[in-house]
């Protein structure tokens, strides 16, 4: 009581929010009857509600919630594992190594991460700095990285910069030298699988003093980052790309961002010719800001078609060792992740999933009003309060933990002691639509 | 260049203006929201109690969207408002339901969805392109349109177009004839068959030679048309007393209106006739020699096409049934690609225009379309949406569909819905377009190499795959 006393209506407004939201995060994967409206084909109603109680828990599901697949009736959802008898599972005790290398050429730093995922670009501005907190130091912990998006590099995360990809799009917003020269790696973002080939797009009223002072630009007027680079024409373009990053930075790593158009394999050689180490696909039924609807359904394909095509590929051509393949658009779970790998990718980038366990419910507006009601995506002072950045951090860690324990297992079923043993082990998996 | 610029170089910038035009007829909400009193009552009750009266802390709802903003907040919620964000039931699980509303789904039938209403709803409504955040919420594909995907053009493509600005796209579309090449005599004068067609501003024209049976409504069509330099098709009876949009109004004209073309009282651009009529189409020609003469038809026999074409015919509007259909159950993507391709066999599909009708209602469906070989959409079940048209039952069969009008319609309303349906699906057609790094919309016509289908991506991707057949 005497606490309330000391405290102000705005504080204690927030500390009521957050109050009732934890409890709802923690009610709803336990009740009996699932939220009527949660939820949609991809993401189902039990994968997040399962993804709440994974972030809640660090571990997978017991009690019934379906967390391997959703119901799109296509893709990762008819596909499933070809698990051996039990008589060829390895031990419950042996060591499975999760990590995997983002770099497989030569030259630049030797950079290895813990789990075979990493966070996804989301730009300051279309996210809170809470989230983006978050995520930084969940990064930290799980020795993995999550990227700027294009929206700049708040001093905040600074703290975490040997954990955190710079990313660079046509905007440029936030690229200065510092910026590249704190990054481990360089993320050039040419397309996004959400909206491929419309470039990024902050709306104005998330523009805020703050956001457009990061930017670099005006309050409240909309931000393009228009499509494409009108640099990059060619992979020649584009090598004076990565030579320029590599002036300010050589120890960078270049990844090469790209969505998923019909010949996205040779734009994939063409990137690994041009000098970058990973080969960032964007499927287009993933996303995390606000796209045109018509672009998410309609333009580029999804992410399963394009890692086996571009797989084949980079083998083909002989350069598969040499680059790093990175899938993203559409991969909600850990079993997603196993099947792109399986399919050819090294690993995957994540978006969606790490804000659902954060408390996302997929409602879609995003871009509306004051934007994300649950304090997520949008730069109201009131409403990012309601996201703590520590209780974001712990969240998504636990959910990657309860993915760990997932891969593990799987792996271990398989017969493989590694996640690189598993790229491109397509005989390992089944149709099952 | 500067409007002033523009305006002294004789140039407009083509622009269709938007304006809100909000529901004139109130539609069910999209969600129902439930809240025990109860338990409200007893949660402020506590509230009052534990912060001790601090009303602005007491009364901090969990909507920002106006939900509980009523009188009596949460007693009584504003169930138009809900966007269905789940806050509120995140917050209040005990006490607080979202639904979506079951009556607000049974807007439109089995095909024209009520996901694809609200969508045309919106657009007509705002004239904006539907923009929402979280990505991607359907079915991974699955038949017809959902089965295609466009491409898009990545950074290393050397054949891209380059483009700088959406708004130097074209969506200018030609209908009519023209030749292969064309022929000159000694004098250097053309001899031949000479080109013959209009230029319409949008790939988009208004259908309504089945729908658009009341005046009004075929007046709201016509009137849009000509203020965004289409054209509309009406019924004969309907077209007559447009003559103030003579240049935008297309008449259909049966075998029965023969005797009464000189009722029409103007020459229209484009004529079409409905089905093939040797004599119709003599009376036609000579009662409008300066129209371009079209046949209104079915999809099924793309050969008879070709044949109509050696007759004279131009310009085809193919017609399927408003779920996409032929009368053999055909889809309407596959009719359009047998079409074109049947023009394309016989030499002569530079020489000829495709338009049509029928199963294609979001405005995907338009580049979808265009890339399986029309020229443009002849659009109609939407325009009857976006007046807020309510089905009655199933609506599939061209003859056989019943749609109830809001009884206050009014034009001045009904013009600015269908300019701002017309400006959303336009500026999502530019998206495309700038995504594939074409100029112009015209290019887009047949360019199957800018279409990925789901069965041939599948099979590329899982063939080989324990379970996987062709078949699936």
């Amino acid at each position: 009581m005497a606490d309330i006393a000391h405290k102000t209506d705005e504080q204690l407004i927030v500390e009521k929010h957050i109050a009732n939201l934890h409890n709802g995060f923690a009610h709803w994967p336990r009740a009996e009857e699932a939220p009527p409206a949660l939820g949609d084909s991809r993401w189902t109603q039990d994968l997040i509600l399962a993804t709440w109680l994974m972030a809640e828990t660090g571990k997978p599901p017991e009690n019934g919630l379906e967390y391997k697949i959703g119901a799109s009736g296509g893709g990762f959802d008819v596909l499933d594992f070809n698990i051996p008898t039990e008589d060829k599972w390895l031990p419950a005790d042996t060591e499975i190594d999760l990590s995997i290398p983002l770099n497989r050429r030569d030259d630049g730093a030797q950079l290895n991460i813990n789990i075979p995922m990493y966070g996804g670009g989301m730009s300051y501005g279309s996210i809170s700095e809470h989230v983006m907190q978050a995520r930084a130091r969940a990064a930290q912990h799980l020795g993995t990285f999550t990227s700027t998006g294009e929206g700049g590099y708040p001093p905040s995360l600074v703290l975490y910069k040997d954990h955190i990809i710079t990313q660079v799009a046509t905007g440029m917003f936030g690229v200065r030298e510092e910026t590249i020269q704190y990054a481990p790696i360089v993320e050039f973002k040419y397309a996004q699988g959400a909206k491929p080939g419309l470039g990024g797009h902050l709306l104005g009223d998330k523009a805020t003093d703050v956001v457009a002072a990061m930017r670099e630009s005006v309050p409240w007027v909309s931000l393009f980052s228009p499509f494409p680079f009108h640099s990059v024409y060619s992979v020649e373009d584009h090598r004076k790309h990565v030579d320029w990053i590599r002036t300010t930075n050589p120890r960078a790593l270049v990844s090469v961002k790209v969505s998923t158009p019909t010949d996205v394999d040779m734009v994939a050689v063409g990137s690994y010719f041009a000098g970058a180490h990973i080969v960032h696909l964007d499927g287009s039924y993933g996303g995390t800001g606000a796209a045109p609807e018509i672009a998410k359904k309609n333009i580029a394909m999804p992410i399963e078609f394009a890692i086996p095509k571009v797989h084949k590929y980079l083998v083909s051509e002989n350069v598969r060792e040499e680059v790093t393949l990175m899938a993203s658009g559409g991969v909600r779970t850990a079993y997603d992740v196993a099947k792109a790998i399986a399919l050819g990718a090294d690993g995957c980038v994540m978006g969606t999933a790490e804000l659902i366990a954060i408390g996302c419910t997929r409602c879609s507006n995003c871009e509306r009003g004051r934007g994300c009601p649950f304090g997520l995506t949008t730069t109201d002072p009131l409403l990012q309060q309601l996201m703590p950045a520590d209780w974001g951090q712990q969240r998504i860690v636990n959910m990657y933990n309860a993915y760990a324990i997932q891969l593990r297992e799987l792996l271990r079923k398989l017969g493989l002691r590694s996640i690189r043993e598993l790229r491109g082990r397509r005989d390992l998996l089944k149709y099952v639509g | 260049m500067p409007e002033h610029r523009e305006a002294q170089a004789g140039y407009h910038r083509y622009h269709i203006p938007t304006r809100p035009a909000p529901d004139i007829e109130k539609w069910p909400s999209r969600f129902k929201v439930k809240v025990r009193r109860t338990g409200l009552a007893k949660l402020l009750l506590s509230e009052v109690f534990h912060y001790r009266g601090r009303k602005d802390v007491i009364l901090s709802r969990p909507c920002m969207y106006g939900v509980f903003s009523g009188p009596v907040g949460g007693f009584m919620p504003r169930e138009e408002h809900c966007v269905g964000c789940l806050r509120c039931t995140t917050e209040f699980p005990e006490f607080v339901r979202i639904e979506h509303n079951p009556e607000r789904q049974k807007l439109g039938d089995s095909y024209f969805t009520f996901n694809y209403v609200d969508q045309i709803a919106y657009e007509a409504s705002s004239g904006l392109v539907p923009v929402r955040g979280a990505g991607y919420r359907g079915k991974f594909g699955g038949e017809g349109w959902d089965g295609m995907w466009t491409d898009m053009s990545e950074i290393v493509r050397p054949t891209r177009d380059g483009i700088h600005g959406r708004e130097t796209i074209s969506t200018v579309v030609d209908i009519g004839y023209t030749p292969n090449f064309l022929q000159f005599d000694a004098a250097g004068q053309p001899t031949g068959s000479l080109p013959h067609y209009i230029s319409i501003q949008l790939p988009i024209l208004f259908e309504g030679g089945d729908l658009a049976r009341e005046g009004h409504v075929a007046r709201i069509y016509a009137r849009t048309a000509a203020e965004l330099d289409t054209l509309a098709v009406l019924p004969f009876d309907q077209a007559i007393g447009l003559g103030e949009y003579a240049h935008a109004v297309v008449p259909v004209v049966r075998p029965q209106d023969a005797p009464r073309l000189s009722q029409l009282g103007f020459a229209p651009r484009v004529v079409e006739m409905h089905g093939w009529d040797d004599a119709l189409y003599t009376t036609i020609t000579a009662a409008f020699p300066e129209a371009i003469i079209a046949l209104r038809t079915g999809f099924e026999d793309a050969a008879a096409l070709v044949g109509y074409a050696r007759r004279g015919i131009k310009v085809f509007h193919l017609l399927a049934d408003y779920h996409g259909r032929s009368q053999d159950g055909r889809f309407v993507l596959d009719l359009i690609r047998e079409a074109h391709t049947a023009f394309v066999e016989a030499g002569i599909r530079e020489e000829v225009t495709l338009l049509g009708s029928g199963g294609m209602i979001a405005a995907e469906h338009m580049p979808k379309a265009m890339i399986c070989g029309l020229d443009a959409v002849a659009v109609d079940t939407p325009l009857l949406v976006a007046l807020q048209a309510r089905f009655n039952g199933e609506c599939a069969g061209r003859d056989a569909s019943h749609f109830s009008l809001p009884s206050n319609l009014n034009e001045a309303w009904g013009v600015q819905r269908l300019k701002n349906l017309a400006a959303s699906w336009r500026d999502q057609l530019l998206e495309i377009l700038g995504a594939m790094g074409l100029r112009e919309v015209r290019r887009l016509r047949g360019e199957m190499g800018r279409a990925m289908f789901m069965k041939t991506l599948e099979a590329d991707a899982f063939a080989g795959l324990l379970g996987y057949t062709e078949a699936n």
